[in-house]
């Protein structure tokens, strides 16, 4: 019994090295957190004395001065981010059925093309895409931003649900078939239901991915009060630049829609970004 | 998987649409604008309705251009340190999985999804002020881990003349600190989506397998080496091509850290920033130029993606 015991003491010490350096990394990739939020309650001077520990009082006030500074952007972001979301995920589960569920002539050739689209690098399409969005007069409109933006990220949500769709076992789709059920029936109650997991997933990555976007609103915009919260960031970098506190601030109320995102979405995510690489 | 034969077409031509508006949306805003790129790289065009056939004298001038070659220089530097920062991604999976506990792996798991939550400009922006010469944390570090005397020491020795006792470095103003300070950029390099992807390939080794290097003495290196590495040889290698494709494009990085002129000097101008400021900010906007280096670029990623997927084989 004390040769287990000690044993097992013994392998308890073994694993304390593995959570050190868990717990460096992690304390790494937590230090910007942290530093944005503590530095966001300070005042100037506070922030010159002591940048590194939290000093009282907190000045919450600076959150007021940024949430006025970036909440239209906010709101613009989460218009933007929501559409393209919920546009990607209708036609990339409608293209993911086609290519998981049918072998069809030309499938593959099809699929070919997609997975071609990640080799452009983006910025060589960013001037025909400004020339062509010119010709369409959407130059400095929403659509301008969001069927671009679908465009380009439907290939990566195309690809994970496809891989998800093909496992699903043929007979519950002939079974549904011979219930007479369309195909549309078929992806309503069928795939939808028996791939929520990844494709809570793609959502939660491609909003995150809307929530990042810069480069193509910036140029696609054009207009201030258009802006969503990276261009917007951008452009008050300069502006902000010996306002610490509130800067700081301006980029906690950037990742807040993000936190909530995460608090709803976490359980899935983590799962379901395992899954779905396995099968990539 | 239903296979649906070419003579079945009558009755299964409905299946077609489902794809249709995806491949609309990719042929209009992918596509099209791709080949726009190679019709407008032959010309002299300034975006406007103007423009002329030059032939291949863009592609003549960008070999010639010195900013070009730069910009692949420093893209060249990128990529080689990209690849050791891969390696903190694998570690962190590594012992996360050899922990015993399966319920702190989860816990850690978790906590590595958490910094997603900072967008990727906040991010950006965040190292910018850890950078700041006067009140960033980077200087203020190397000063409290005493790493700051070691670099002035190192200068002293080899002459840089840019760490030097009575000034702080300025990281984002010194032409010579540039390309260190993108390197620096994001320690501790640890990718959350890709940790998670290290795992899930890590999760289908067995304890018996453990089990079995322990009884042949394998250390925890050579467990790594002979164990771990060849099951998420797979993800290593779909990461390392992204990384390089992604290394490549890059330039939000270049352009919120540095401004469009790529810094003191242009050090920081990459190609892609380089493309992006001839055809949006400079004076004389050169957009046919402009298309001419993207499909440079674009070729140069397919050559390089050809030869991974020729010489980091992954025999399975």
């Amino acid at each position: 019994m004390f040769k287990s015991i000690s044993r097992s003491l013994k392998n308890q010490r073994s694993e304390v090295p593995k959570h050190a350096f868990i717990l460096m990394v992690l304390f790494f990739a937590f230090f910007p957190l942290y530093m944005i939020l503590n530095i966001s309650l300070k005042t100037n001077d506070q922030f010159f004395n002591d940048p590194l520990t939290p000093t009282f009082p907190y000045h919450w006030e600076n959150w007021v001065y940024g949430w006025k500074q970036v909440s239209g952007s906010i709101y613009v972001t989460i218009f933007l981010s929501f559409t393209s979301t919920a546009f990607n995920l209708t036609v990339s589960l409608c293209a993911a059925y086609f290519f998981g569920r049918y072998k069809m002539p030309g499938g593959r050739l099809f699929f070919m093309l997609f997975l071609m689209q990640m080799f452009i690098p983006g910025v060589v399409n960013l001037i025909p895409l400004f020339a062509l969005l010119r010709e369409l007069h959407m130059i400095g409109t929403f659509a301008g931003v969001i069927i671009p933006a679908t465009a380009g990220a439907q290939v990566i949500a195309i690809y994970l649900l496809r891989n998800f769709i093909e496992d699903i076992p043929q007979d519950l789709f002939d079974s549904a078939q011979m219930d007479g059920a369309s195909d549309l029936r078929q992806i309503v109650h069928i795939v939808i239901p028996m791939c929520t997991p990844i494709i809570v997933t793609v959502a939660i990555l491609d909003f995150i991915n809307h929530w990042n976007d810069f480069v193509l609103p910036l140029v696609v915009l054009g207009r201030e009060e258009l802006y969503p919260i990276g261009v917007r960031l951008y452009q008050l970098d300069g502006v902000n630049l010996k306002q610490w506190g509130p800067m700081m601030a301006t980029y906690i109320i950037a990742a807040i829609p993000l936190i909530i995102l995460f608090i709803f979405g976490m359980r899935v995510f983590v799962r379901g970004i395992g899954t779905g690489a396995i099968k990539g | 998987m239903k296979n649906v034969s070419v003579s079945q077409l009558k009755y299964h031509w409905r299946v077609y649409l489902f794809v249709v508006p995806s491949l609309c949306l990719l042929l209009t805003f992918a596509y099209f604008p791709a080949m726009g790129a190679i019709y407008y790289s032959f010309f002299n065009w300034d975006g406007g309705f103007v423009k002329e056939f030059i032939g291949f004298g863009n592609y003549v001038r960008a070999l010639g251009d010195p900013y070009v070659r730069h910009g692949y220089y420093v893209v060249a530097i990128l990529v080689f340190a990209n690849l050791f920062k891969m390696i903190p991604s694998i570690a962190a999976a590594v012992v996360i999985h050899r922990l015993k506990s399966t319920r702190s792996g989860y816990f850690y798991r978790v906590l590595f999804v958490i910094p997603m939550i900072i967008p990727g400009i906040v991010m950006i922006l965040i190292w910018k002020y850890f950078f700041d010469p006067n009140f960033g944390i980077l200087n203020e570090f190397l000063e409290f881990t005493g790493l700051m005397d070691a670099l002035i020491a190192l200068d002293g020795a080899f002459g840089w003349g840019v760490f030097l006792a009575d000034s702080a470095p300025a990281w984002l103003s010194r032409p010579e600190l540039i390309i260190p300070a993108l390197i620096i950029w994001g320690f501790p390099w640890v990718g959350t989506i890709g940790v998670l992807i290290y795992l899930s390939g890590l999760s289908g080794i067995s304890d018996d397998i453990y089990d079995a290097a322990k009884v042949d003495g394998a250390g925890p290196l050579r467990t790594f080496f002979s164990v771990e590495l060849p099951l998420i040889l797979t993800q290593v290698r779909i990461n390392l091509i992204l990384m390089i494709i992604g290394t490549i494009k890059e330039y939000g990085l270049t352009l919120v850290l540095l401004g469009h002129t790529g810094g003191p000097g242009g050090v920081g101008l990459v190609p892609g920033l380089y493309m992006f400021r001839r055809a949006f900010y400079d004076k004389e906007t050169e957009m046919g130029y402009a298309c001419s280096l993207g499909i440079i670029m674009f070729l140069i990623i397919l050559a390089l993606t050809f030869v991974n997927q020729k010489f980091v084989r992954v025999d399975k």
